[in-house]
């Protein structure tokens, strides 16, 4: 089911209500088979796909939890992870490594067929598997028991706010606070609706209307597009990801919150980052932190400590400086091809690699910097560089990536424009707003909230243009973009 | 399981107070949009595809015994398919086009355009012309109706306009992209770039507002609820208005800031310039095969003011629809300056505020007949028995 509906109002009130009057048991009850509803009004099909992970980690878990048995315990692990990334390794990588297996052999000289099938990626896969898996793997670090209530483990898994596009939740921050209801409180539901809201204000409002251009300019030929339209592009689209995701995750929280259920941020103001760490610290904060403590941790040889707070475990060791340079490159690209397979998912997160790893190097150099222009200058630098990850990220081929970054590279290339002139107005408008609601935010609201006239006539006429323009502009003409990841 | 105290918060829950207070300002803002809304646009109804036709210009679809010869995109072609089918002419004519060819200004009744007067001069020699316009079409639209209709009728010419103002652009709107749901159509359309192009970004869905559902189960529970919203709540159908209107307003502010009026110079945009070229070849190209004649012409333009357009880009313009007639065999007419400018209008200003401005591209009846008598004299040229 997709948020910016009609259907999904009328689902949400149902469940709502239900959820509210009913009892504790029949009340997991309906939180699991809401998230079946919701995954089913996409593809009924692909329901036992999403049953099968579930019940894969269920069983896993219980058989990791009931052996002492070191080699048993692995051997459980090992079932799970080979279940749950088979699955995903099929539907999702399966044609990408045949044709490219194919590419190989034929260069070497080899006459192979192309290979012809095609596979319909199951909505979420990715997300719900990282989920089910980081459940595994917790109990088999001991840092949680199993759920032995299979009904409470589901719901965990297919809790419809965030199924097919996050935030990833680990067990430990929902599992309980789907078991226990939390008690009504009316400040919960005014927080809700208002993530609601906002979340559907950035994706009808803003991301849907910023799709058409998005689109038009990627479809360009390269040949006549210039660099000024490649940064225009890369920005355009940077902004379209961030509302479009950003929106979908105030969506899933809110939804979430008006059950009284807090589920951890996942978006914090990305493009004012200072630094690319601190990147990816403001964006996808559940899928960058799920990789630090499932992938990144690990391969560097790390011993993961449970002191998780908002799924961020720590390193207890430090390992060389060798191994932790090889994992940050690893992960990376690992992390890129999660997003899709293709080559320019790869690319878009080994450049993000190049981008963490240049700042290590580089940032001890201007530590003696003040802190204002040091901030400044990290993110005079880190946002068009975080904005350039995205032609690799939105382009269909590396090789169309790499022409347009080539682009840059050519002096010439900025003497020109060769897109639609409302491209750059909306793109500089968007930037500018972006900024402007920063500092709204930071500035403007608190020094508002003190007057006691004003700040309640601002309030309820800024909410009434985000309700009518959300009104005005809700349709399901565009999925949300992390739906096909 | 671990405690809730490690759950971190989205945001601090403030006072109970505060919830009845964030509630109560979330419900006066909801009345307040709701009144708003209803207050500007009940009752409103906006043609928006006329808007750009002018104060003094309206849009004019000629009929034949009842049945339209003139017809806009997907909507209504069925009905223009369906006269032609009654008349039971042996042959026809298509004439592809944006708003010009709908448009008269100063139009007193029983004023023809050149759609109607060329049909007229046709039928005659036994060809039965239909026309497809929309305002500001660009020729990868044309090259969509025409897959649509190159099936359907037992075409025997192609009338195709080149303006250069619509050749900035290259989106589908879609009442065209409905087309794409036909088979036959994406059959033709998968066999060229541009027109793959055209399939890989635009989905056929017959409902654009339920693009994103296609196929899925939900797309049936959300049309049926669409449909109860627009028959028992009158603001959800006042919403393609309000849309409308708010694309208007944006569009007028960005004019008033930037200075925008119709004689601002528009710039060839290279990537839409050329994607629509590429979409005439391949409309060129596929009528030569088939035997059909086409007669590629460049569009009346009001001559009595500088252009809008970069002289020389607009002489390669010319230049290049010339060469591609020549490539597929197609008959090349430059018109740009055969209809006076006297007999163009005026248009509503597009800045705030402003009064009547220049329109380069719609005149009154009488240009439509120069229009339609240059193209029935080429016709004679063209070879053969269209001579009327």
């Amino acid at each position: 089911m997709i948020f910016n509906s009609l259907t999904f109002l009328v689902f949400l009130v149902v469940v709502l209500a239900l959820y509210w009057v009913l009892p504790r048991r029949p009340r997991i009850w309906l939180l699991f088979l809401s998230g079946l509803v919701f995954y089913g009004f996409w593809r009924v099909e692909y329901l036992a796909i999403l049953l099968a992970s579930a019940i894969t980690d269920y069983l896993a878990a219980l058989a990791i939890a009931g052996s002492a048995n070191v080699a048993r315990r692995r051997l459980y692990l090992g079932a799970s992870l080979v279940v749950n990334f088979g699955l995903l390794f099929y539907f999702k990588y399966l044609l990408f490594f045949a044709e490219n297996a194919t590419g190989l052999l034929r260069f070497l000289g080899f006459d192979v067929a192309e290979p012809h099938f095609s596979v319909v990626l199951p909505l979420g896969i990715s997300f719900y598997t990282f989920q089910t898996v980081s459940y595994t793997v917790d109990v088999y670090r001991g840092f949680i028991r199993p759920e032995r209530s299979f009904p409470l483990y589901a719901a965990y898994v297919v809790y419809f706010p965030q199924l097919v596009a996050g935030p990833i939740l680990r067990a430990r921050e929902l599992l309980h606070q789907l078991a226990e209801r939390p008690p009504a409180r009316l400040e919960d539901f005014a927080i809700g609706l208002r993530r609601i809201l906002s979340g559907l204000f950035l994706k009808v409002v803003i991301a849907d209307n910023l799709a058409p251009l998005v689109d038009a300019g990627f479809a360009q030929p390269i040949a006549t597009l210039s660099a000024l339209d490649v940064w225009t592009l890369a920005f355009l689209f940077g902004f379209q990801i961030y509302f479009d995701f950003s929106g979908y995750s105030h969506i899933a929280l809110g939804c979430a919150r008006v059950m009284g259920i807090h589920l951890p941020e996942n978006f914090q103001f990305p493009y004012l980052a200072t630094s690319p760490r601190e990147f990816w610290r403001r964006w996808h904060i559940s899928l960058s932190s799920w990789i630090r403590d499932y992938l990144y941790l690990p391969l560097m040889g790390a011993q993961v400590r449970d002191e998780s707070v908002g799924g961020l475990a720590t390193a207890a060791d430090a390992p060389s400086e060798r191994r932790r340079t090889a994992a940050l490159f690893a992960t990376w690209g690992i992390m890129g091809l999660w997003h899709g397979a293709n080559w320019t998912f790869a690319l878009w997160g080994i450049y993000h690699a190049c981008l963490v790893y240049g700042h290590r190097v580089l940032a001890p150099r201007f530590s003696r910097l003040p802190a204002a222009a040091s901030g400044l200058l990290g993110w005079a630098v880190t946002l068009p560089l975080a904005m350039l990850s995205w032609i690799p990220f939105r382009a269909e081929t590396l090789e169309v990536a790499l022409a347009m970054w080539a682009k840059l590279l050519v002096p010439t290339q900025y003497l020109a424009l060769g897109m639609r002139e409302n491209t750059y107005l909306v793109t500089a408008l968007v930037l500018l707003g972006v900024i402007g609601a920063w500092c709204v935010r930071e500035w403007g609201i608190p020094s508002l909230r003190r007057t006691r006239v004003l700040w309640p006539v601002v309030e309820t006429a800024g909410w009434a243009v985000v309700i009518a323009l959300v009104f005005v502009f809700l349709r399901p003409i565009n999925q949300f973009i992390y739906f096909q990841f | 399981m671990t405690s809730p105290d490690s759950v971190p918060t989205a945001e601090s829950v403030p006072p109970p107070r505060e919830g009845v207070r964030e509630l109560a300002v979330l419900l006066a803002a909801a009345l307040l949009a709701a009144l708003v809304l209803y207050a500007l646009f009940h009752g409103k109804v906006t043609r928006f595809e006329d808007l750009g036709l002018g104060a003094e210009t309206s849009a004019v679809f000629a009929q034949l015994d009842g049945d339209p010869i003139h017809c806009h995109d997907m909507t209504d072609v069925a009905a223009c398919l369906a006269g032609f089918e009654r008349r039971g002419a042996g042959a026809a004519a298509l004439w592809l086009g944006n708003s010009q060819l709908h448009g008269v200004n100063q139009y007193a009744l029983g004023q023809e355009t050149a759609s109607a007067r060329l049909a007229a001069r046709l039928r005659p020699v036994g060809i039965d012309l239909l026309t497809l316009s929309q305002p500001n079409a660009n020729l990868v639209e044309h090259l969509v109706l025409y897959a649509y209709v190159r099936d359907r009728l037992p075409l025997r010419l192609v009338l195709l306009p080149a303006v250069f103002d619509d050749v900035r652009d290259t989106g589908v709107r879609a009442t065209v992209a409905s087309a794409l749901a036909d088979e036959a159509t994406r059959g033709f359309l998968a066999g060229s770039d541009v027109g793959r192009a055209v399939l890989a970004t635009n989905r056929s869905t017959a409902d654009p507002d339920l693009a994103a559902l296609d196929q899925t189960v939900q797309e049936r529970s959300e049309a049926f609820l669409n449909a109860w919203m627009e028959r028992h709540v009158e603001l959800w159908d006042l919403r393609p208005e309000v849309r409308g209107t708010l694309g208007v307003w944006t569009r007028s502010l960005r004019n008033s800031l930037f200075g925008i009026t119709p004689h601002s110079k528009r710039r060839r945009i290279e990537g839409s310039y050329a994607k629509n070229l590429e979409a005439a070849e391949a409309l060129l190209a596929d009528a030569h095969t088939r035997g059909v004649r086409v007669i590629f012409y460049v569009a009346p333009l009001r001559g009595d003011v500088e252009l809008p357009y970069v002289e020389s880009e607009y002489a390669r313009f010319k230049q290049d629809v010339r060469g591609l007639a020549e490539r597929h065999g197609a008959a090349y007419l430059d018109l740009d300056q055969v209809v006076p400018a006297e007999l163009f209008g005026m248009t509503a200003g597009r800045t705030l505020g402003a009064a009547l401005e220049v329109d380069f591209m719609h005149f009154q009846a009488g240009g439509h007949a120069i229009l339609a008598d240059q193209l029935a004299g080429a016709l004679d040229g063209v070879g053969g028995g269209e001579r009327s």
